[in-house]
């Protein structure tokens, strides 16, 4: 591996982290649009800020687009409370505004500035290392790397400091408020932070990018832990090894780093959606077929404890009866006699005391609603299980 | 012997959207009561919650609590939202939105520790939760995750609580749980307050009670105030019924 090699994984490892971090708390307050928004809108004060210094690693140029960022949440929200438009509305009509209005700067001052709307969405992490940071003649290593190093300390730290508040806030802002710990405040906070991100790693990942780092492991760990900090620990992990693993896939196609990597967390997303335990497509679609079979198994049984009538639990007649497939009919019937819930003689149904108690537990579980009794359902039988 | 004042609410009115959701409403809530708050639905019932918690400014009046504006007795008051108000598929155990209680007292920045865990494992055997507490809280049936909010005010060890709706899609055994802790913090002088829907259980669960609706209709011990005319004034409807014993 070159040097250049290690270093362009490094930014984007620290990019990754940084984004992850932010991006948990997006999703779970249900705003990960707001992150899409923010990538394109800061354009203008990328621009603006760009006439200024000419240097886009320069602190006024982050200072400006980070404004910016936030300029649209404030957007956003004062259009919203208007109650005129709903939220997604508002979102879409703010950056597409902020963004056109950063294209229509660059457009007309084409020849000042060496900027240009596809590197601003694309970005280009090969170029990274050569844009070096020079300290008294000594090579310090990429900006980039020193930028994204200082913008992931200061969330580290702001995570670690607000911790408690933010997830409180997140949870609950109604009690956060109760409490004292000032959830607008928060809220904002967390959008400056997301901002500055968005501002610091457009140059070298491209919002695009940014974007996909922000939302895809947050969405993907949700899938697999129910604890917070899992949640944070993980997304960071998955973000760093979809960067790596995204870098060499794209250094073997000889293709856009910035666009495998995004490929490579979305196909990451897909898998755990799919395969997930318990909230997986799969597993949920498992969990369907069983619950509907159940259903179909106390409906049988409910059929059975109020006929005394032997035509209506005549085994070869109950699919006219109950008004089933014969495939559905001949299933349940399995499944109960597996149970010794039933017990046939010539070809007469009846309930066995099993099979009697567990309906009368079931029906009052249904009609109470009472969730002592369904606890004792749920270790007793597999019905209502998970 | 003149009973304190817990909560005084004076000239109150909050407006959405410049639309008035509580018209100058003034109440004096006496320390001690377990008062139901009553009225249809639009009546302005957790917004007065919400308004008394600073949560919402209001657009006129004040609210004091024993005497001083709430944001210098936040340490006295405990507050339940509406189940529904927030994720329940959060990723965190009932033990963990129980500690939430303590963060409170704790301020900002600094970390719940041993003590505020023994807090909320004694607040979470009060409710009976006490086997569930490393349970996702998703997991847990709606009678559950009641219980786990109230555990999160109790924790608060406070002098007023506020909840809003606390019996809304709850199981009987819940209710009646609830209803009895809710007494036992009564007769240990702390004033409860609770937005409720179930006009037939207000008799038997209530001292007190407030008919609000965008205006206050009636306040005072429900054996006195509690009458079909106090209905039909707050509902519009004729209330001939029998739902007062």
């Amino acid at each position: 591996m070159s040097n250049a090699q290690i270093e362009i994984q490094l930014i984007l490892s620290l990019v990754a982290v940084a984004c992850a971090l932010p991006g948990v708390f997006l999703v779970l307050r249900k705003m990960a649009l707001i992150s899409d928004a923010i990538s394109h809108s800061i354009l203008p004060g990328i621009v603006v800020g760009f006439f200024i210094t000419h240097d886009l690693a320069s602190p006024l140029l982050i200072l400006m687009a980070t404004l910016t960022g936030v300029l649209t949440v404030v957007l956003v929200e004062y259009i919203q409370k208007t109650g005129l438009v709903k939220e997604d509305t508002a979102i879409g009509l703010v950056f597409p505004s902020l963004f056109s209005l950063g294209v229509i700067l660059i457009a007309r001052n084409a020849g000042d500035v060496h900027l240009d709307v596809d590197a601003v969405l694309l970005g280009e992490v090969a170029f990274a290392p050569f844009d070096r940071w020079m300290y008294n003649g000594m090579d310090m290593g990429p900006k980039s790397l020193w930028m994204m190093g200082g913008i992931l300390t200061m969330t580290i730290t702001l995570l670690s400091l607000f911790y408690k508040e933010l997830k409180v806030a997140t949870f609950d802002a109604g009690l956060a408020a109760s409490l004292g710990f000032a959830p607008m405040a928060i809220h904002y906070g967390l959008m400056t932070v997301s901002s500055v991100t968005t501002v610091g790693a457009f140059d070298a990942i491209g919002a695009i990018l940014v974007v996909a780092f922000m939302i895809v492991p947050a969405a993907c760990v949700y899938l697999l832990t129910n604890n917070l900090k899992k949640l944070l620990i993980f997304s960071s992990l998955l973000g760093i090894f979809a960067s790596i693993s995204g870098y060499w896939l794209a250094h073997a196609m000889d293709t856009s780093i910035a666009g495998t990597i995004a490929t490579v967390l979305g196909l990451i997303f897909f898998l755990v959606y799919l395969f997930a335990p318990n909230r997986g497509y799969i597993s949920q679609w498992y969990k369907e077929k069983q619950q509907k079979t159940e259903v179909a198994l106390l409906v049988f049984l409910l059929h059975l404890a109020n006929h005394e009538d032997e035509m209506e639990r005549n085994s070869n007649h109950l699919q006219e009866h109950i008004n089933w497939s014969h495939q559905l009919a001949r299933k349940v019937l399995k499944l109960a006699n597996q149970n010794n819930m039933i017990e046939i003689e010539n070809e007469i149904i009846s309930l066995t005391p099993k099979g009697l108690e567990f309906t009368e537990q079931a029906i009052s579980y249904i009609t109470d609603n009472k969730n002592s009794e369904l606890e004792g359902i749920k270790q007793n039988y597999f019905l209502f299980r998970g | 012997m003149e009973q304190k004042i817990a909560i005084s609410i004076d000239d109150l009115t909050v407006a959405y959207n410049y639309k008035p959701v509580l018209w100058d409403i003034d109440l004096q809530i006496p320390e001690g009561v377990l008062m139901a708050i009553v009225g249809p639905n639009g009546a302005g019932k957790s917004t007065l919650l919400k308004s008394v918690l600073d949560i919402i400014k209001p657009l006129a009046g004040s609210v004091t609590v024993y005497g001083k504006p709430y944001k210098k007795q936040r340490h006295l008051v405990a507050y339940v939202p509406q189940k529904g108000s927030v994720d329940w598929d959060f990723p965190t155990t009932a033990l963990d939105v129980v500690m939430m209680g303590t963060y409170g007292a704790l301020g900002w920045i600094k970390r719940p520790g041993q003590a505020q865990k023994k807090q909320a494992l004694e607040a979470l055997e009060k409710v009976g939760m006490l086997p569930f507490q490393n349970r996702q809280i998703s997991q847990l049936s709606g009678g559950q995750q009641q219980r786990i909010f109230l555990a999160r005010a109790l924790v608060q060890n406070a002098a007023i609580y506020f909840m809003d709706e606390p019996f809304q899609g709850v199981d009987a055994t819940t209710e009646k749980a609830i209803i009895q802790i809710l007494k036992e913090l009564r007769k240990a002088g702390k004033t409860v307050i609770v937005v409720h829907h179930d006009l037939q259980t207000v008799p038997e669960y209530f001292d007190w009670v407030t008919f609000l609706n965008v205006k206050k209709i009636a306040t005072g011990p429900v054996a006195q105030i509690f009458n079909d005319d106090n209905l039909t004034k707050t509902y519009g409807i004729n209330y001939k019924t029998s739902i007062v014993e």
